[in-house]
């Protein structure tokens, strides 16, 4: 047994974990974050990305104990409790989303696009999520919902 | 002056009614990470299901040592085939209507395993890691056999069979139409086109592996089963014909189900083992597929080779199309499997087009593969594919241009309802309506300037255009909804259709609001629950075309049931009360009840209605799709750089939403002309594209730019509704339309038309090199 000690949206986690636990599952099982999805064996298909340190990560790669002494950000923490984050708002705005599953590790690869970001080109809208598959929606309106929360957040051009 | 309304005093159906632009209501759950799909509910005391599979394509299995596992720490129980059987379980043949054989399949292998990743031991232990660890511990001895993945392959008289048993590997073959009037337009045409097509094997692949969760329920006893279905009650009749239970035994609830696209329809194998095995252990059992089990062991999809030719006269009119169709459909396919390519293709092959003469021979063949199913259009794509391929070879060779060709071709309005050569009636459609708005929509006209862009940088264009038709409805042209008024106000409505992401939830409830003219957070829309209520489920483009009109039947009649017990509480007379806003009044007085307190006074607080449509055929969506292609020259890759497509789906409920399936779905069209293929070893029979690093689905990269309209003029007259179904169309179009914008780009660049003809999905770059280049 190994003990973690990390902040997951915000609050504090300690926890006695099996060294081989990974991140993805001490979400989805020990803490019940059921929004951070597995898509794929084979870290390709980005459903489970979420935010280490703001760095968007594929939960299903890195072991939990790698979170040790960091912030673990999840789709339940990017906004307040009842409160949508502008990239939930687009793209419900924008029809980003059909059937949802890879809607979570989408938007956290577009929440650490735009922290870094903040008024990305097209390109680099398209390279952030080049590493999340959807299969419902052809990206069309992600994108577009992308766009629409940078404008958002970064507010009016100068 | 400002003239329009300001959205706070718009009457609630046209701001939230059918038509109009609105947020799904589905979205702010699945956004927060508050979705339920199946492997988010997490039962206390849950076992974990892991499946042995077949490491060999064909082989007899000789042994199973299970003893090493049984010791494994977590382990509580190891199901064989042979246990399956001595457990009551009956091998499932084929049931077809028509005379076809495959070998009879038991959801574990027995005996024999007959393609690589069939599964054959199944371990239930109390963790994840645990059943995989006592699986991998789980000992079988093979001895291996010869294996056989293409259908030219397993017709060969010497090809290893995939069931000893039977005669040969000819699952089923059905010949359509009059093959001495087709030699005789073939002997005397003017031009004759020959083509042969792969449409090759895909898989589904939606986000969401397959996952089903079984537990007994304490209460009732009874079985009660979580998956990720498209269909819940076949997965109920499934479950109990497995287990030995009575449908009414089993309740099967669907929650959020990841993506569906025509895999999700039937009960796999695993899911009716997982949930034989909570019922022998009466304690509950999980199976989240991972990846590699979805590639390996769901239904893939097309998997079809096709010999195909048209006879023309000298002015460019269709005298004959004649094809010999080998599908692939794996080892123990469904009916579905063998339906698809033997007669729901069939239906659709000669398109838009008024076609008089066909020949076609359809041969559904057993392979060492994964089974076949349902795939986004299944049987649809692949027959567009085949005559949208025949039009543009015609085209060329005749030196007509490909959209003239079409025009001369198209059925025309006056000839509806038109019988196709297969017998389908089309109720309607404006066939040259949509291609002339599409030339338009595309620019088609203007082409010649921007081939001459894509020169100057060195840049090789092509462009097509696709007009084509499907059929929708599954045969399943009858549903069912229920009403619920409740006490506080909500207007609940169950169906038994499926929402699988498409939205359909948001659709109906848009329809609710048309009639019950509440806010849309007033209606709440239930699927999946068998107890709840049975039927077809969601499959074939059929959702809203035949559970739109249910909806709106019941919910008429809820208002109508709701006046007569307003007109009782109100000592007024039915005839006399208005209905406005959720809430009947008496005229000219402020007496009034709404459908809350209506709902109040009945004996629990609820008014219940039911309500039944049933359309009265099939639906024929159509459309026309422009695309337009570059090449890179030095290394043949293609890129899609322009699609416009006017689409006929009848009448349109959410606007926002038929556009996501268009796009969306010609993503997945694009993926098939583009990228994607499931590849098995000739030899060995392994499966050598097994995960996303090896089966390229298209990302984020790809092409965007839709241009995309409806034409709405065109409602569908087999239901009340008018809609036509909007699931399938994109996928089904893009494909030729990608497919043949690349051989048309070849050809300009000088390519021989055979060559670049020649050239079959995934148009790969090596592949597109290979036919600029030589080699």
């Amino acid at each position: 047994m190994a003990r973690l000690h990390c902040t997951v949206n915000g609050s504090p986690c300690d926890a006695d974990i099996e060294p081989r636990l990974l991140l993805v599952d001490l979400l989805r099982g020990r803490l019940g974050l059921t929004g951070t999805h597995v898509g794929c064996d084979t870290s390709q298909c980005g459903a489970c990305t979420v935010l280490l340190d703001g760095q968007a990560v594929r939960s299903c790669s890195l072991l939990a104990v790698q979170a040790e002494g960091r912030a673990v950000t999840t789709i339940e923490g990017l906004a307040p409790a009842g409160e949508l984050h502008p990239l939930q708002q687009a793209f419900m705005n924008c029809h980003g989303l059909q059937c949802g599953f890879c809607t979570p590790g989408m938007v956290m690869s577009a929440a650490a696009l735009l922290a870094e970001t903040p008024r990305p080109t097209r390109e680099q809208v398209v390279s952030a999520l080049e590493g999340n598959l959807c299969r419902c929606t052809g990206y069309v309106n992600i994108v577009q919902a992308v766009e629409e929360a940078a404008a958002t957040l970064a507010g009016p051009t100068a | 002056m400002n003239t329009s309304s300001s959205p706070s005093t718009a009457p609630l159906a046209q701001r939230y009614g059918s038509g109009a632009v609105v947020r799904r209501i589905e979205d702010p759950a699945l956004l927060q990470g508050r979705g339920q799909f199946t492997d988010d509910v997490q039962p206390e005391g849950q076992c974990t299901v892991a499946f042995v599979r077949s490491l060999h394509a064909h082989a007899r299995i000789v042994a199973i040592d299970t003893a090493a596992a049984r010791a494994m720490p977590g382990v509580v129980g190891i199901w064989t085939g042979a246990d399956l059987l001595a457990g009551g379980v009956k091998p499932a043949p084929l049931q077809l209507p028509f005379p076809g054989s495959s070998p009879a399949r038991l959801p574990l292998a027995h005996g024999v395993a007959r393609f690589a990743g069939e599964p054959v031991v199944a371990v239930v232990a109390t963790s994840a890691e645990a059943a995989r660890a006592a699986a991998a511990a789980v000992s079988i001895e093979y001895e291996v056999l010869d294996a056989v993945v293409t259908p030219e392959a397993a017709l060969a008289a010497d090809a290893p069979r995939v069931d000893a048993a039977l005669a040969g590997n000819l699952c089923a073959e059905m010949r359509h139409g009059d093959a001495a009037k087709a030699a005789e337009a073939f002997a005397s045409a003017a031009h004759r086109v020959r083509l042969s097509l792969v449409n090759q094997r895909l898989a589904p692949a939606p986000m969401e592996p397959r996952a089903l969760l079984a537990w007994v329920d304490a209460a009732s006893g009874r079985l009660h089963v979580r998956a990720s279905s498209q269909m819940p009650t076949a997965m109920r009749e499934g479950v109990a014909g497995t287990v030995g239970l009575k449908p009414e035994q089993v309740r099967v609830v669907v929650g959020d189900v990841g993506g569906g696209f025509g895999m999700k329809t039937g009960p796999s194998a695993e899911d009716l083992v997982t949930a034989f095995t909570a019922w022998q252990l009466k304690r509950p059992v999980k199976w989240q597929a991972e990846r590699l089990e979805d590639f390996a062991a769901a239904t893939h999809g097309r998997d079809q080779h096709i010999e195909a030719e048209l006879a023309l006269d000298a002015s460019g009119r269709v005298l004959a199309l004649r094809a010999h169709t080998l599908a692939n459909v794996g080892a123990y396919p469904s009916s579905t499997a063998v339906l698809i390519p033997l007669l729901i293709g069939p239906w659709v092959i000669t398109s838009v087009y008024d076609i008089p003469v066909i020949d076609l021979h359809q041969q559904a063949v057993l392979t060492h593969c994964v089974p076949t199913g349902a795939y986004r259009g299944a049987g649809r794509p692949e027959s567009i594919y085949v005559i949208e391929r025949l039009m543009d070879a015609a085209a060329q060779q005749l030196g007509i241009d490909p959209a003239e060709l079409r025009r001369r071709n198209l059925v025309r309005p006056e000839q509806m309802p038109y019988t196709n050569a297969m017998g389908q009636v089309y109720d309607c459609g404006r066939f040259e309506q949509m291609l002339d708005q599409a030339l338009a929509l595309g620019d088609w006209a203007g082409f010649e300037a921007r081939a001459a862009d894509s020169q100057s940088r060195g840049r090789l264009r092509g462009r097509s255009v696709t007009t084509f038709l499907e059929w929708t409805g599954g045969l399943a042209l009858e549903e069912n909804a229920t009403v619920r008024l409740l006490a506080d106000g909500t207007i609940e409505i169950f169906t038994a259709t499926q929402a699988m992401g498409q939205g359909i939830a948001t659709s109906y409830a848009q329809l609710a609001v048309d009639i019950f003219d509440v806010p849309l957070e007033r209606i709440r829309i239930v699927q999946g629950d068998t107890d709840r209520g049975n039927g077809f489920g969601s499959a074939a483009s059929r959702s809203l075309f035949t559970g739109g009109p249910a909806v709106q039947v019941a919910s008429r009649k809820s208002i109508d049931e709701a006046r007569d017990k307003a007109a009782e509480a109100l000592e007024a007379s039915a005839a006399d009360l208005q209905y406005r806003g959720g809430r009947f009044v008496v005229p000219g007085t402020d007496l009034g009840i709404t459908l809350g307190e209506v709902a109040a006074r009945q004996p629990d607080g609820v008014l219940r209605v039911d309500g039944r449509a049933a359309a009265s055929g099939a639906s024929w969506p159509n459309g026309c799709h422009l695309c337009e292609v570059e090449i890179d020259p030095a290394t043949g890759a293609v890129e899609v750089v322009a699609y416009a497509s006017v689409n006929d789906i009848g009448r349109i409920v959410s606007p926002q939403i038929v556009r996501g399936q268009i796009e969306g779905g010609a993503v997945q069209g694009i993926g098939q002309a583009l990228c994607e293929q499931i590849v098995y070893d000739r030899d060995s029979g392994q499966l050598l594209t097994a995960s996303f690093m090896d089966y390229a689905m298209p990302r984020a990269d790809g092409f965007i730019g839709f241009k995309t309209a409806f034409d709405t003029s065109v409602p569908c007259t087999t239901n009340a509704l008018g809609a036509k179904g909007v699931g399938e169309v994109g996928t089904i179009g893009a494909t030729p339309a990608v497919a043949n914008a690349v051989v048309d780009a070849l050809v300009r660049a000088g390519v021989s038309a055979p060559r670049a003809q020649a050239v079959q999905m995934p148009m790969l770059a090596p592949r597109v090199w290979a036919a600029l280049h030589g080699g």
